[in-house]
Parts: C-alpha cells; sequence; structure tokens
C-alpha cells in the first residue's frame, strides 16, 4: 500500500510540476508579500485625512499639529480641489465651520469629527486598548489571513480541479481501476499533495508577512486551520470535477462559489453587514477559525468536530462519485 | 479461467443490459466476444475485469467468486487494453509503461524498453510526450501497458483499433504468441477479420443475450449452403457457373477450356452475426 501511494504522490507531483502549479503558489507567494508589505501596511499606517486650517487671529492654540495652516480661503480652495478627501476649518468668524467636498454622508459626519477633534486633541478621551496586537500587527494578521483564506479558498480548489478535469480528460482514471492498488488511495495521494503545498504556503506566507516571532508563535494552530480548509476544498474541487462534464460548467461553478460563498464569509468577518443566516454558512466558521488562529483565540472544540465530520462526508460523497467515474463507458 | 451462469445486470435506470449470459473461456484460449454497440459487451468486460459490481448470477475468475476477488492479487493477474489509449499526455511511452508498471511486483513485470521494442515502437518517440504521438503509436503504448505485467489473463478491447494493416498483422502475431505462454485471452471487436484470424471461439451478444457460441469455421460451415462458383473459358467464352460443392468431388462436371477460379459460398462472420442477431455490426 505504502509503495503504491508513493507512487501514485510522485506522479501527482509530476502532474503539478507540469501543469506550472507550484510556479504559479510561489509566484502567488511572492505577489501576496510585496502587496502587504509594500501597499497594504503603508497604506494602514497613512493618515486619514489631511486638515486645513484658515485662522488668520489664531483662535486655535492647542490644534494638533497634523493640522496644516493656510494663509487665505482662497488657499483652502485650492488644496481641498487637490485633496478631494481633505477637510477644511473656516475659523476666520470666530465659530469654527467646517469645509469639505460631499462624499457618502456618514463618511462625512466622520471626517468632521476627525477635524473637529484634531483642534483639541488633549480633550480627546484616550481609548482603552484591547489586546496586545499593535496597529500593525494586527493589520498584518488581518490581510495574512484574508488572503490564505483566498488562496486556499480559491487557487487550492481550481488547481485540484485542474488536475482531475486532465486525468478526467485523459481517461487514465480508468486505467486506476484495473491496477492492483486500493481506488482510495489515488484521492488520498492528490489530497496528500494540495495538503502538503497549502501547509507549506501557509507556512511561508505567514513567517513573510506577520513576522518570525509574531508568526511562529501562532504557526502551529493555523497549521491546523490551513489543513481543515485545504482538505475541504480540495474534496469540493474533486467533487466538482467528478460530477461536472467539462472545465466550462466547472468556471460557472466556481463563480457561484465565489459569489455566494466566499462575499457573505468575508462581509460579515471584516466589515459591519451582519447576515442573520451566516451562521448557518459553513465556510463563515472555517473562516472565523483561521481568523481565530492568527489571533491566538480559543477555538470550541464542536467546531472541530464539525470540521472532522465535514471532511469525513465529503470523502465519502468524493469516493462515491469516483466509482461512478471509472464504471463509465470510454 | 472465466466461467459466467446466469449473468445479469441492471443500471440504476432499470434497464436491464443483461439478461442471463452463460459462456466459459478455458486456461490459454483466445475468446472473441462480439456485439453491436450498446449489446452489453463492455458491461460484461466491465464486470469480469471487477470495475462494476452488483451483477446478478455467478462470475468466476481464476476459480475465485468475481465478488470476491477485488483485491490486488486478482488485479496483479490480469492485463486490460482498452478500447481508448488511455495515457498520460504529457509523459513519454517510456514513462507511462514504467508508471503503471510500478503497481505490479518487480519479478512479474517484462523489460518496458524490449517491449516496446517488440510492439514496434518507433525509437526516436520513446522519450517524446504522448501527446505528440499518432493514434496507432498510442495503442502500441497501451498495448505495452497491458502486457507488462505478464497478464495471465488478457482483456483486448479492439486491438487493432487504429492500426494499419501492417500493425494488425504485427498485434495478431503478438496476442498469438500471449496464447503460446498459456495466457487467456478475452477479446472484445468489432473486427471480423481479427476474431475470424485470432479467436479458437466466439460469442455473439445482441441485446444483452448470447445468441451463438461456437468456433468461427463451425459457425461458417453450419450455415453454408455447400455451393462453389466456378469461372471458366469455354470456346473463347468466359462463364461462371455455381454447384453443389459434392458434385466435385468427381471432378468439373462441365465442359470448360480452363477454369479461371473457384470460390466456394462460405458465409463470413458478418453474415453469420445478421444472421443470428438482425443487425450489423457498426
Amino acid at each position: 500500500m505504502g509503495k503504491g501511494f508513493y507512487t501514485l504522490f510522485k506522479k501527482d507531483c509530476r502532474m503539478l510540476a507540469s501543469g506550472k502549479f507550484f510556479l504559479m503558489a510561489i509566484g502567488f507567494l511572492a505577489l501576496y508579500t510585496a502587496y502587504v508589505n509594500l501597499g497594504y501596511i503603508r497604506f494602514m499606517q497613512m493618515e486619514p485625512y489631511n486638515v486645513y486650517l484658515y485662522d488668520p487671529a489664531e483662535t486655535q492654540t492647542s490644534k494638533s499639529s497634523l493640522v496644516q495652516n493656510v494663509p487665505s480661503m482662497e488657499a483652502m480652495d485650492t488644496a481641498l480641489l487637490a485633496d478631494a478627501n481633505g477637510v477644511g476649518l473656516d475659523a476666520s468668524s470666530g465659530d469654527v465651520r467646517v469645509v469639505i467636498y460631499k462624499g457618502a454622508e456618514h463618511i462625512d459626519h466622520h471626517r468632521a469629527d476627525y477635524a473637529l477633534s484634531l483642534l483639541q486633541p488633549l480633550a480627546s478621551h484616550t481609548p482603552e486598548v484591547l489586546g496586545t496586537n499593535t496597529p500593525e500587527q494586527k493589520a498584518r494578521k488581518e490581510i495574512t489571513c484574508e488572503l490564505l483564506f483566498f488562496e486556499l479558498a480559491a487557487v487550492g480548489f481550481l488547481g485540484i480541479a485542474a488536475v482531475m478535469f486532465k486525468e478526467k480528460g485523459m481517461g487514465v482514471i480508468r486505467v486506476h481501476a484495473i491496477l492492483p492498488v486500493r481506488k482510495d488511495l489515488f484521492l488520498l495521494s492528490k489530497l496528500a499533495v494540495f495538503l502538503l503545498s497549502d501547509l507549506v504556503f501557509a507556512v511561508l506566507l505567514t513567517l513573510l508577512n506577520v513576522g518570525f516571532v509574531d508568526g511562529a508563535a501562532v504557526l502551529p494552530v493555523i497549521l491546523l486551520q490551513t489543513a481543515i480548509l485545504s482538505l475541504m476544498m480540495a474534496l469540493v474541487g474533486l467533487l466538482c470535477a467528478l460530477l461536472l462534464k467539462d472545465f466550462r460548467q466547472f468556471t460557472l461553478a466556481y463563480l457561484i462559489i465565489a459569489i455566494f460563498v466566499a462575499t457573505p464569509v468575508f462581509l460579515s468577518a471584516n466589515t459591519s453587514v451582519k447576515f442573520d443566516w451566516i451562521n448557518w454558512h459553513p465556510f463563515y466558521h472555517v473562516y472565523m477559525g483561521l481568523k481565530n488562529a492568527y489571533f491566538g483565540t480559543a477555538i470550541s472544540p464542536v467546531y472541530y468536530a464539525g470540521a472532522v465530520g465535514m471532511i469525513v462526508l465529503l470523502f465519502l460523497v468524493v469516493r462515491l462519485a469516483f466509482h461512478r467515474e471509472i464504471g463509465k463507458e470510454g | 479461467m472465466i466461467e459466467v451462469k446466469n449473468l445479469t445486470f441492471s443500471y440504476s435506470n432499470d434497464k436491464q443490459a443483461l439478461h442471463g449470459l452463460d459462456f466459459t473461456v478455458e486456461d490459454g484460449e483466445i475468446f472473441g466476444f462480439l456485439g453491436p454497440n450498446g449489446s452489453g459487451k463492455s458491461t460484461t468486460q466491465k464486470i469480469l475485469t471487477g470495475i462494476l459490481k452488483g451483477h446478478g448470477g455467478k462470475v468466476s475468475l481464476f476459480g475465485q467468486d468475481i465478488s470476491a476477488a477485488h483485491g490486488q492479487e486478482f488485479f496483479q493477474k490480469i492485463g486490460v487494453l482498452f478500447e481508448f489509449p488511455y495515457l498520460y499526455a504529457n509523459l513519454s511511452a517510456m514513462d507511462n509503461v514504467n508508471y503503471f508498471a510500478s503497481f505490479y511486483p518487480r519479478e512479474q513485470r517484462r523489460d518496458v524498453g524490449e517491449l516496446l521494442d517488440t510492439l514496434e515502437f518507433k525509437p526516436d518517440f520513446l522519450k517524446k510526450p504522448v501527446s505528440s504521438y499518432s493514434k496507432g503509436m498510442r495503442q502500441r503504448v497501451s498495448m505495452a501497458r497491458a502486457l507488462v505485467s505478464n497478464p495471465r489473463l488478457l482483456f483486448l478491447d479492439e486491438p487493432t483499433s487504429g492500426l494499419d494493416p501492417s500493425g494488425a498483422v504485427l498485434f495478431r502475431k503478438i496476442i498469438e504468441q500471449e496464447r503460446k505462454k498459456g495466457t487467456t485471452v478475452f477479446v472484445t471487436t468489432h473486427n471480423m477479420v481479427d476474431a475470424d484470424l485470432l479467436c479458437d471461439r466466439v460469442a455473439f451478444i445482441s441485446n444483452g443475450n448470447l445468441v451463438a457460441l461456437d468456433t468461427p469455421k463451425r459457425l461458417k460451415e453450419k450455415n453454408s449452403n455447400h455451393q462453389v462458383v466456378i469461372d471458366y473459358l469455354y470456346r473463347g467464352q468466359r462463364e461462371t457457373k455455381t454447384i453443389e460443392a459434392p458434385e466435385l468431388e468427381a471432378g468439373i462436371p462441365f465442359d470448360h477450356d480452363e477454369i479461371i477460379s473457384i470460390h466456394s459460398q462460405e458465409p463470413t462472420l458478418e453474415d453469420m452475426f445478421i444472421q443470428y442477431t438482425g443487425r450489423g455490426l457498426s
């Protein structure tokens, strides 16, 4: 059994290498790392809005150093014209008047409040800070978690389905039906290749983007969550490849999964948008499991039991579809 | 080697594909299984190779019931050539055959290079990917895959499909050599020439029923009208006459100057098939 598995594993690695899958994974890793370190983190560290103050009588004595003085209302107009997100404060008449280009109403309120708070920074309340993560650590963990989820849910899923469609198209699946090897190993070797590839990807992505010390501390739990998501997505990918007729049909299924499965999960987990039914969405729990792993939050044993149950169930369904496929006409 | 008694099979849509087949295949025999598309021959072969389960009746191979013969030992003893050359298109002939061979015990395997050489595979293509091969070359690699494990029982589905006439002759010679080694061969084909030249016995299957089973020679003889057609020259004229074969025992029973040809009116296997089933083989 061990030798048969090794032969299948070696063949699957070769198939993936010839399909440039590993090269693609390295490319994605480089792309994500560049995005996080050169784009996202810098963007998150930027001050939210520039604030311009016209105060000829210098009435605002305790203002923050973030406030930029302008010599005239014309100069303020010019500044706001070039920086439409900026906020102007006109203190020329004694009272402070807010001048902005209109955007979304709730954002405009936020911009105005922020600008006014800079006039009296000492009066602002210092919020209680929960957790030990710095804003940068928090941002790094959040974005790394999102990218890893996307990679496992979309790219890995697509990769395993592509390999299966290739073998289905070549008809070699049927040859394995008459080989002296346990048929389940054909599926298990594929799952093993993708699991291993995803685990290596998760280690590198985490260490490169969260940092070695912070990343290593949470890595065991992240790998466990990666394994859960990787196996689930690989099994869904295999099932789609076995049940659907061709890659075109698969692309439609892929769109449905991307739109109806992934979007509500991202919205519910990362924004203020909440759906009443999101607790019934299995991938919401998987995503939250991954996020909790990055932030070192405890994960319920019920979730683990559910995840294992789901993986076993998916494997049995895939096995059934596989046996149906090998018995088909040529 | 193969014993089939009252074999029945239905697909999930309740369409009964096989209606109680009975036949046996002896050790070292080349057995032809002929039938038109949809007649049930692929279903039968899938049951015999352990791919399809859930059949009725009794099927035993190597003296063991097929239901209990799904282990590795069973698959080590059989070789299967599918109707289409199922190969990894990105791998070469050598890599394909070596890959499939690696599932069998080392002592059972044949030398891949020698085997491909026997099959007259072009040496220049040994290390090129299968995607660059012609249909005939792919069929040769598939045959090498089926033979590499030295199987005791060989299932061949349309073995000469995609081959040119010299390739077909070579394949028939190789199948004959396998039989001489003691291999039992179960051939599923549409090709009447293959069936006639290769098979010790042939079975005709139609709509899931076995409608005839005998040697090709006896099947033809049984249905022959025992007539011969003679083309001859007489007084400068070319003429044709049909006579009963026994009349020839005393010589040509009519005046003639020169005999051009004598043809027996024996039916072909295809004629026999149509006679038994009322359907052609295409």
